[in-house]
């Protein structure tokens, strides 16, 4: 189907996002949003009462980290039994360490302003460069369980109780639920702003959408490019 | 004219000095009746008054017959049936607004205290005030009527006296009761700690000495982090709950209980006062007072006392926000170079 595609009106597109990670990316993104006006408004009651009462603001927390916590296995699922490229792409490898981050680092702030190529070229198999790798990797692997996890313990206080006492106590949990959550929060301006870097500012955004990213234009790169030599 | 009164009253008091006193040493004293009715045997389970308890209170300074008037010196042999002063007579405020509700047809005084057992709001635990109510509101039909409204309501309802919700209390106190830990579960609970649990710690030392350190009657935030902090306490855990600031009796069940707005969205302010609860060896509490706005230090001043809303750490905000504005250094700093150098980006 998507080589079919491909053929018409695809010809110099590749099919990057599949659909299984396309409805993830927004449905976490929509879900991320809510969770931090709801978490805004469940820290600071008396100064943000964007969604009415405390309650309903609760409610619409609670009910957007289980969609966010379920997405999130739906990803996890999906990259690692079906897809089978989650090692492939988040974790970073021997090369991307010792050079892979230094090139992009270099790129994005300083090459960039002078108009070079960025040297990463996007293909299904090596999607990220080194540098989103690195970060993807700790949002991901890191960030979003230990904030899932401080979540349901947060939701299930009581019957946790013997569990919470031992991790160090309540406020602590609640503490680093909220660290956590200003970490994801400060990702998301940077993350989207990263995104307008592509050829025109809504390329990345597009491709998101319909899971097709335009191929280079100066062919050559792509194929000899450092890309496949690095691997 | 007060001096006129204050002469008057004390007359009046001499008078029933010499009428009173000759009278009582004829009739039965406290002791007299006490010899039998704290005696289980003699008297049966219905009529045995429990010594211990009942001399530490307030009631016990009364004696028994200002409150059974018609005991006469042949008691029991008498036959005759012994009356009981009504609460009323003493308590005529608390008493009046709670005959006024409709709970009142449902529950007498004495359904709720045991006029022999009496102790002030100061010098009980939530877990006793709830024994009079799960008399009889069950507690799994109540849990299951709050948990429709109330997230969490197993939390809320293992945490907090339910008059905190269901009297017109317009403040609430913090209270830390001590708890420690129990094997039941493979992670333990946490049941409150009675004086014995507690004297197990301490040893020869008064309780108190276990938290209060320097014995000056008052709780520091020093004071509670180094309890907290001391791995020989490594089972024992501060647990905080709040208790209306005065008694009220109407049973009514405001809007702000129900819209949680009354405890998580009543601001830091709201969070100062607070007290340590040591329980005592007949049974009862006695409160300490605590540094105020020791409820809302960052970790250790009470690790396991937190309240979304209301306990947040001002520090923690600020790293919070630190972190936030982390997230714009990108996009700002990043987008002006970029947007001053676009010209390089023309192909
Ligand atoms: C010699 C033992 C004895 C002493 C002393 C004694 N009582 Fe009693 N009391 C009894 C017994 C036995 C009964 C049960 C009598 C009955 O069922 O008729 C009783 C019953 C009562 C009752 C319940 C009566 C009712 O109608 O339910 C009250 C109240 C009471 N006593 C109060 C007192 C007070 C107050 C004193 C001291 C002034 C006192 N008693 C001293 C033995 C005693
Ligand atoms: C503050 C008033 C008060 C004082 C003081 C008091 N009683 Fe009572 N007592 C009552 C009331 C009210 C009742 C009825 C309780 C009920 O209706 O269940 C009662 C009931 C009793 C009963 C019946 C059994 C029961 O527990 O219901 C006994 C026996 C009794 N009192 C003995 C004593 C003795 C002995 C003393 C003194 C050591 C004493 N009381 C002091 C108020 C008092
Ligand atoms: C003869 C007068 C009198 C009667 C009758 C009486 N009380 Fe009291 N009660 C007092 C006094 C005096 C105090 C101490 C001052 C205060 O708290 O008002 C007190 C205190 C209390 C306290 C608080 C105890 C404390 O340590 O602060 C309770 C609860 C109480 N009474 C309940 C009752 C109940 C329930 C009844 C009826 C069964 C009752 N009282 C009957 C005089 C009485
Ligand atoms: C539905 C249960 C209930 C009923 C009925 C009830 N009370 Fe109370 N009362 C409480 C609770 C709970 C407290 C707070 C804890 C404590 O002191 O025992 C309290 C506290 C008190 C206090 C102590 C106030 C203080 O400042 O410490 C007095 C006095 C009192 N009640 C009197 C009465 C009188 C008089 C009646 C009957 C007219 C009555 N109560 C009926 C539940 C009840
Ligand atoms: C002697 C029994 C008894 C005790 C003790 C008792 N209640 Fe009740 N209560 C009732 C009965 C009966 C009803 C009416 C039926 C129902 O709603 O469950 C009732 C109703 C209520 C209601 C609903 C009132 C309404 O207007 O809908 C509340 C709230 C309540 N009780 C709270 C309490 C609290 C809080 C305590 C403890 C401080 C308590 N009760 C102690 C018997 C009791
Ligand atoms: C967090 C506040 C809160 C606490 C704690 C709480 N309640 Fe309630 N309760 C409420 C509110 C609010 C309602 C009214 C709910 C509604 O209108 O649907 C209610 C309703 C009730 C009712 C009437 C509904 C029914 O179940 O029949 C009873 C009885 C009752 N509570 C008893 C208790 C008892 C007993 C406790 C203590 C074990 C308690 N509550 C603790 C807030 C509370
Ligand atoms: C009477 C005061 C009171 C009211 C009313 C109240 N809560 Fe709570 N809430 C508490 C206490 C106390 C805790 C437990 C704090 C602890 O364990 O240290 C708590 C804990 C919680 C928690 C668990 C996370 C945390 O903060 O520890 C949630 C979620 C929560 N409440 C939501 C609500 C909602 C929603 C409402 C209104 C429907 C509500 N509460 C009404 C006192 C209250
Ligand atoms: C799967 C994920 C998540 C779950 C299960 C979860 C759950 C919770 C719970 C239980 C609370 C306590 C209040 C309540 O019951 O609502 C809470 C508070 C909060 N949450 Fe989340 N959450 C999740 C993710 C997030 C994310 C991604 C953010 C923001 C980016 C966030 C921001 C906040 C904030 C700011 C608070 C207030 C904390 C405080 O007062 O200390 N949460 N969350």
């Amino acid at each position: 189907m998507a080589e079919e595609l491909q053929d018409q009106e695809h010809q110099h597109q590749i099919y990057l996002q599949p659909i299984p990670v396309r409805i993830w990316h927004w449905l976490n993104a929509f879900g991320i949003v809510t969770l931090t006006v709801s978490g805004a408004q469940i820290r600071f009651p008396e100064y943000i009462t964007l969604l009415g009462s405390y309650k309903s603001a609760i409610y619409l927390h609670n009910t957007a980290g289980f969609v966010v916590a379920i997405s999130f296995s739906l990803w996890f699922f999906y990259y690692t039994f079906v897809a089978r490229t989650m090692a492939n792409l988040y974790v970073p490898k021997v090369e991307d360490l010792k050079s892979g981050i230094l090139r992009q680092v270099k790129f994005y702030f300083l090459t960039y302003f002078l108009g070079w190529e960025n040297p990463h070229h996007p293909t299904p198999e090596s999607k990220f460069n080194p540098m989103q790798k690195s970060v993807y990797l700790a949002i991901m692997f890191v960030m979003m369980p230990l904030v899932s996890l401080s979540g349901i313990f947060l939701t299930n206080v009581d019957p946790l109780r013997g569990l919470i006492v031992m991790v160090g106590g309540l406020k602590l949990l609640a503490g680093l639920h909220f660290l956590l959550a200003c970490s994801l929060i400060a990702f998301l301006p940077t993350h989207v702003y990263l995104a307008t870097l592509g050829r025109t500012p809504t390329e990345h955004i597009k491709t998101m959408w319909t899971g097709w990213e335009d191929e280079e234009e100066h062919g050559e790169e792509t194929e000899t490019g450092d890309l496949v030599a690095s691997r | 004219m007060n001096r006129n009164y204050n002469l008057n009253s004390l007359w009046l008091s001499l008078l029933i000095m010499v009428l009173i006193v000759p009278l009582s040493a004829g009739a039965m004293e406290m002791d007299d009746c006490l010899g039998c009715h704290s005696d289980a045997e003699e008297v049966g389970e219905e009529l045995f008054i429990d010594e211990d308890k009942f001399t530490h209170t307030v009631h016990a300074e009364m004696g028994c017959v200002t409150c059974h008037e018609s005991v006469t010196d042949e008691h029991p042999d008498d036959g005759e049936a012994v009356t009981n002063t009504a609460c009323l007579d003493c308590h005529e405020e608390l008493g009046s607004e709670y005959m006024a509700t409709t709970h009142a047809e449902n529950a007498t005084c004495s359904d709720c205290h045991n006029p022999h057992q009496v102790h002030g709001l100061k010098a009980v635990s939530r877990q006793d005030m709830n024994q009079q109510c799960s008399q009889c509101h069950e507690g799994s039909d109540v849990l299951e009527s709050h948990t429709g409204w109330l997230p969490q309501a197993d939390l809320h309802l293992a945490k907090l006296p339910c008059i905190t919700c269901h009297t017109s209390a317009e403040n609430y106190e913090i209270v830390l009761n001590i708890t420690h830990k129990e094997k039941t579960t493979v992670a333990g609970s946490y049941p409150l700690s009675k004086y014995a649990d507690l004297k197990e710690y301490s040893g020869e030392k008064e309780i108190q000495s276990l938290i209060d350190i320097n014995g000056d009657d008052h709780i520091s935030l020093a004071e509670l982090r180094t309890f907290n902090r001391n791995p020989a306490y490594a089972n024992l855990h501060l647990s905080g709950t709040m208790v209306p600031g005065e008694v009220s009796h109407d049973l009514s069940t405001l809007d702000n209980r129900y819209d949680c707005t009354f405890c998580h969205a009543s601001g830091p302010g709201s969070m100062q006062t607070s007290f340590l609860a040591f329980p005592t060896e007949d049974g009862a509490y006695r409160r300490m007072t605590v540094d105020e706005g020791a409820m809302l230090d960052t970790l250790y001043g009470t690790p396991n006392f937190y309240m979304t809303g209301s306990t947040r750490s001002a520090s923690m905000n600020i790293i919070g926000l630190i972190i936030i504005c982390g997230g714009f250094i990108m996009p700002i700093g990043h987008g002006t170079l970029r947007f001053l150098t676009r010209k390089n980006r023309k192909h």
